[in-house]
Formats: C-alpha cells, structure tokens, sequence
C-alpha cells in the first residue's frame, strides 16, 4: 500500500486529494497546524478516529515552520509521496504578513524537500510542490505557460517564486523526483470563505434570503482563469506518476471577469443584475429578479423533505423572498470598496495547459458555469439553513469578516 | 534630491565583507558619514575595514538584518538616507550544506529591511545585492529582462530577494534597488573563493613552494570584474531619479582555465605545470556560463567596468605580492 503525507490537508485541495488517494487505495497521512478552534471540517466525511479497524487515514499536529517536526513524521511515515499544499495561501493578507508568509510558503517548502534529503529518501519519495498562477503576475506573455517568465506581484508570489525554484534545485542536484504543479486559479464549495469567489457565492444566497444586504467588492474587472479543485487535484497525483519529474501548468484555457463570475453566480438565483459606474463608484442593480430558477432550487434541495413543518418554511422563504426590498428592480447589491484593493494588483491570468493534456493525458471536467452553479447551490444550502435556524430562535455562528 | 550641503548618510548592512569595505571607503570619500551594521561588532575584526584603513571612519553597530527591532534601532541611531544591504551567507557552495540559514540572511533579512524602511515612511533609498547566480546558465549574454533559472539554495534566495524588491517599489513606491552583480572580485575575499585560491596558490608556488593547485571544473565561464569600481555603480543606483533593476559586469567573459592561466603568467609560472583538476570538488548542480549585457547601466547610470578579468587577474596577483 502506498503512503502519502499531505501538508495543508485541511485546506480545499488537502480535502479534495485525500478523497481521492483514499479512493485509490493510499494510506493518507495529514498534517495539520494546532488550533484552538477546530479546523478539520472539511475531512469530516473522512475522518477515522482512533478504533477503526484498517485505519487508512491519519492527522498529525504539524507546522511547516518546525523543521523537526516534518523530519520526525517524514521519518515515521516513510511516505512515497509528498504533496506540499500547505501555506499562507491568501494574496491580499500575504501584504500584512509578508515574513510569516515567507517563512510558510517559501522556507517551509525548503523544510519539507530537506527532510526528503536527510533522510536518505530521495529515490523513495516523490514530492509534489504546489505553485501557482500568481507567479506570473504582470503577465509576459498570454496566454502563460511552463516557459512563461515569472513576475510576482505579492509577498505571496515572491514566497511561492522561492519554493517553486528550490524545488526545481533540489530535483537538478539531488535527483529528488520533484515536480511543481503551476495551478491556476481553482475553487470548489470547499474554497476559503475569504476567497473572492467564494465570498460571492456566500454573499449572494444570504442577500437573496434577507441575511446580508449588499456585497462589497475589490477589483472587478480582474480576469481570472478558473478551474473545479476536484479536477485539479488529480493532476497533483498523475504528476508523481510519471517517469520524469517534471513542472507543468493546470488550467481550463478560458477567462472570465471577476464582474462575470457575480453575474452568473447571481443569474443562478434569479436575478439579472446590471453595471454603473466606474472605479469606487461601480454598483451592481438589480434589474429583475425571477423566483422561478430559486423555487426549483429549493425544491430540489429539499427533495424528501415532505413534512409539514417543512412546507410552512417553505412559504415562509417565499415571503421573505416577496418582502425583501434588496430583491426589487434598481435595488444595489455589489458595491465597491477600495480596502479590498491590492497594492500590486494581478489583473489577468489565462493558463495553457497544452503540456498536461500530452503528457499527463489531463483535461479539465467541469465548465466555468457548473463550478459556479455548484458552489452557489451549496451557499444557498448553508444560507437556507442558517435563516431556518434564526427563525426558530436557534442562534447560528456569523462570521463577520 | 537631498540638499547639497547636509551630510549624508549611509547605513551598510554587512560592511565587514568586501563589497561593504570598498562601499564604505567610497562614500567616505564622496563626503557621506557611513555607518557599518554587522552582526556581532564585539566579535566582529571588520580586517577589511582596516585594510583599507577606514575603520576608525566608519562608525560600526551590531544589528541583524534579520531583527525588526535590530535593524529599527541601527536605523534610528543612523538615521540614513541610503541602505545598502550587502549582507547575508555569500558562498554558493555552503547554501546546499545550510540552505535555510541562507535564506534567512538573504531572503528573511531583505524583507526586514523593506518593511523597516516602509514603516518608517518609505523616504530611504535602498539597495539590494542581487546576484548573477540568479540566472543559472546563460545562453546569452543576460539582460535585466532575462529570465532567471537559480542553481543553488542561495541563487535561489536571491532571486526571492530580487522579487521582493521589485514588489515594494511597485506596490509601495519605496526607492528600492537590485544592483545584479556579475562576479566581482578584489584582494579582499577570502580563500574560499575560487580567484582568491588561484591567485594566494600561485603566489605561493612562485615564492618557493611546493605544492599543486586542485581545482574544479576548469571550463567554466564567468564575468569577472574588479569590485572597488562595482561599488561606484550601487551608489549611482540610488543617485538616479527613478528607482531600478541594473546588471553591473565588464560584458567580457573568460574561462577560468584561461583566468589560472593569466594569474600564472603574472607569477612568471606556466599554470600547467602546477594544476590539477578534480572533478570531486564541483558542486551538486554548477553554472557553466555566466555571461551578461551591461548596457542598461552605461546608458542610465554611466557606469562602466574599466577592468576586465585579465586586469582582474594581474591586479590580484600585484596586491598579493605586495601583502
């Protein structure tokens, strides 16, 4: 049986890959920071305490600032493979916090091919770093590809630009087999709530539902090439299946606007939305909203629940739905505020996978409009569940960031 | 620009090694107060600073570049108009052996000073030693717009450095700097270095011993240049009025087969009589050719090299007979 260790196993793609080297087989080794509150929500359908039988599935405390700490549990688990995924992974925050992000995203890749090295491991196992679109920056050349020259725009950048090439340093001098995944932009119900994507698909449901009234904004015309994580991660592993170690650049080939992404994830509830102004002053109005797309959403969320407590919420969302001033025509619900700006803005990303799909046989699953609509239907499902409880006189956790 | 009659400033972060004596030596000259930052001043023997009998002139105080509040207090006490931060583990062969101290002095340290001068309103001007090594093999002679292709823990630090650069004087519009210094040499660097070796190994060969001259691989190509004259270039870096990225090299490549050669000739001995090569000595992952393009700085900055490597050559093995 193979063993893999994952870094960052707690974040998206940690949850998405261990599914999947799960479904495949693996022993799964997970490492996760130590926190007082709890972090492991995302392998919650995964987890195995400690008396199951054939226990495949295992957490350890682990940070990628301690040196120790990784070359103990590279020692104990022996893994034939190592997927790097953990980090400071957000690019705005990485401008408040530029050294910690230098030490996760940068050193603590450093850490992790160093305990390969010290521990005599380097034929065994096989590393997998993860690097990122955001290298690219202020672009060079679109669309951007493996031999793209990189131009950071971010702490964040700078950090990923130093793990990617000591990765690529320690494959050329110690024969490590050791590739970097270059992934562009990829998201999921499963995506950090303080991710743009994610932030609409969350705002949008709770507008609709009464919750929240307006979604503020950052840079709205930034394009970005976006993928389904469930999709990607797979890459992660056919890229340690290979006979060479090598780098290769995962994305779908099509770009939308941040503003795009709004318009979809909104038109998935119903409502048609329209643009004015420029800069700061851009709104987002709504020009009509239609219940129907809503309604059969709600129906086919709540397939089987045929209790009569259950068609009274029912009407009562319809209620809200007619009562709610933010749904009617001209109504803003998109507004912009500049403290989402970033100093150094990336304002276009556009991947060219053409080396993994002829080398690695790779191809993108899900449309842009799918991943929207799925992470939409699955915010709409929290939104729904969270006006269901303050109407019952339940309290529910509001995160206000 | 900063009125004429107030006396400079300039705090030096590693002023012990040799490009921080020559920098120093130079802005002294030019009338700056020059205060040196090295680790440890109490264990510090600043040898450079003395062999260039400036070690009373320069005013030195222990700060790590690495340490917020060490780097705000040496600013503090120097209140600098410029920073050159020449400091950090300089050998491209100990970075594969303590890679991440490596990147903590180069990578952790650059930072610091960055978000130093940011925090204290972003008025210093500061420069940054990049590196050639970031470019790895060189097809071309590089430019500034060269792709990188680091080789080494510590090339790979440099080129985190440069990015990190170029991002706080574009997301900030700090006066922030990378001088890419190709190879640039002097009496100054230690043994541990390979000219360094060369020239103290022939010297001593022409003084009476005995002894055989082990290098590595012999065909590799480097730009060597003369150091006292490349610290006039980070200088005028941060004289100019817009802040940039600048290759400082002769232009000039040589072997260092042909460069043992000259140092040889120079000592009145015939290299191959006195060198062996072992390929044992090379490192994991090596540079064969590092070559560049140094037009950007003649055309903005009027800086020229005026010694290429054989002057390099003849000038280190003339000061080390006059030691």
């Amino acid at each position: 049986m193979k063993k893999a260790l994952i870094t960052g196993i707690t974040g998206q793609d940690g949850a998405y890959l261990a599914r999947l080297l799960l479904a495949k087989g693996y022993e799964v080794h997970g490492m996760k920071r130590r926190s007082s509150l709890f972090n492991t929500q995302r392998l919650d359908d995964i987890y195995q305490g400690a008396h199951v039988k054939d226990k495949r599935f295992f957490l350890h405390y682990g940070d990628l600032t301690d040196s120790t700490n990784i070359i103990r549990l590279v020692q104990e688990i022996q893994p034939d493979e190592i997927y790097n995924l953990g980090a400071q992974s957000h690019v705005r925050v990485s401008f408040e916090l530029p050294e910690y992000t230098a030490d996760v995203d940068g050193l603590g890749t450093l850490r992790v091919l160093e305990a390969v090295r010290l521990l005599g491991l380097e034929k065994k196992t096989r590393v997998y770093q993860a690097s990122t679109s955001e290298l690219y920056g202020l672009v060079q050349e679109v669309p951007q590809k493996e031999t793209t020259p990189f131009y950071p725009r971010s702490p964040y950048a700078c950090a990923k630009l130093y793990g990617y090439w000591v990765t690529v340093n320690y494959r050329e001098a110690y024969g490590i087999y050791a590739c970097n995944g270059i992934l562009f932009n990829h998201e999921s119900p499963l995506r950090g709530e303080t991710f743009v994507t994610r932030k609409i698909t969350r705002a949008l449901p709770r507008i609709v539902l009464g919750l929240d009234d307006c979604l503020y904004m950052g840079n709205l015309s930034v394009l970005r090439d976006w993928g389904h994580a469930q999709d990607y991660v797979e890459m992660m592993w056919l890229m340690l299946q290979q006979d060479k170690p090598e780098d290769y650049v995962i994305a779908t080939g099509e770009q939308h606007s941040v503003r795009e992404f709004i318009e979809l994830a909104a038109s998935t509830l119903g409502l048609t939305l329209a643009w004015e102004g420029e800069g700061v002053n851009e709104v987002g109005r709504v020009v009509v909203f239609d219940q129907r797309p809503l309604i059969d959403l709600i129906e086919r969320q709540a397939a089987g629940e045929e209790s009569a407590t259950h068609k009274a919420f029912f009407n009562n969302i319809l209620a809200k739905l007619n009562n709610n001033p933010a749904l009617r025509p001209g109504s803003v619900i998109v507004r912009v505020d500049s403290r989402y700006f970033r100093p150094t803005e990336v304002e276009t990303l556009l991947g060219d996978a053409a080396k993994a799909r002829e080398k690695l046989g790779w191809q993108p699953q899900t449309p842009f409009v799918d991943l929207v609509r799925e992470m939409v239907e699955e915010d709409f499902a929290g939104a729904r569940r969270d006006s269901l409880c303050l109407q019952t006189g339940f309290a529910v956790h509001e995160t206000k960031e | 620009m900063q009125d004429a009659r107030i006396t400079k400033h300039a705090l030096i972060f590693g002023v012990s090694g040799q490009d921080g004596a020559y920098l120093a030596r130079f802005l002294l000259d030019k009338g700056y107060r020059v205060f040196g930052a090295s680790r440890d001043t109490q264990f510090a023997s600043f040898a450079n600073l003395r062999a260039l009998g400036i070690q009373d002139a320069v005013q030195t105080l222990s700060a790590n570049p690495a340490d917020f509040r060490s780097v705000l207090v040496a600013i503090t006490k120097a209140q600098p108009h410029e920073i050159y931060n020449l400091s950090g583990q300089s050998s491209v062969g100990l970075s594969f052996e303590q890679p991440v101290d490596t990147f903590s002095s180069i990578g952790t340290a650059n930072l610091t000073l960055l978000e130093a001068i940011r925090f204290l309103g972003g008025k210093i001007r500061y420069y940054n030693a990049g590196s050639s090594e970031c470019f790895g093999n060189t097809l071309e002679p590089a430019t500034e717009t060269t792709p990188f292709h680091p080789l080494s823990p510590y090339a790979v630090g440099k080129a985190a450095a440069f990015w990190q650069v170029a991002n706080y004087r574009e997301a900030y519009g700090l006066f922030a700097c990378s001088g890419i210094l190709f190879s640039h040499e002097s009496p100054l660097r230690s043994e541990r270095f390979v000219t360094q070796k060369i020239v103290r190994t022939a010297c001593r060969i022409a003084a009476g011993a005995r002894e055989t001259l082990i290098l590595g691989n012999m065909d590799i190509v480097r730009d060597w240049g003369w150091a006292p004259e490349y610290v006039e270039a980070m200088w005028a870096m941060l004289q100019s009025e817009i802040a940039d990225d600048y290759i400082i090299a002769t232009g000039r490549t040589c072997s260092l087969r042909e460069f043992t050669a000259t140092v040889f000739k120079c000592c009145g001995l015939n290299w191959e009589e006195h060198v062996q090569q072992n390929r044992a000595a090379m490192r994991p992952s090596d540079i064969a050719i590092s070559s560049a393009n140094p037009e950007k700085a003649a055309r903005l900055l009027r800086w020229r090299a005026k010694h290429a490597a054989e002057d390099v050559a003849r000038l280190l093995v003339e000061a080390e007979q006059s030691r």
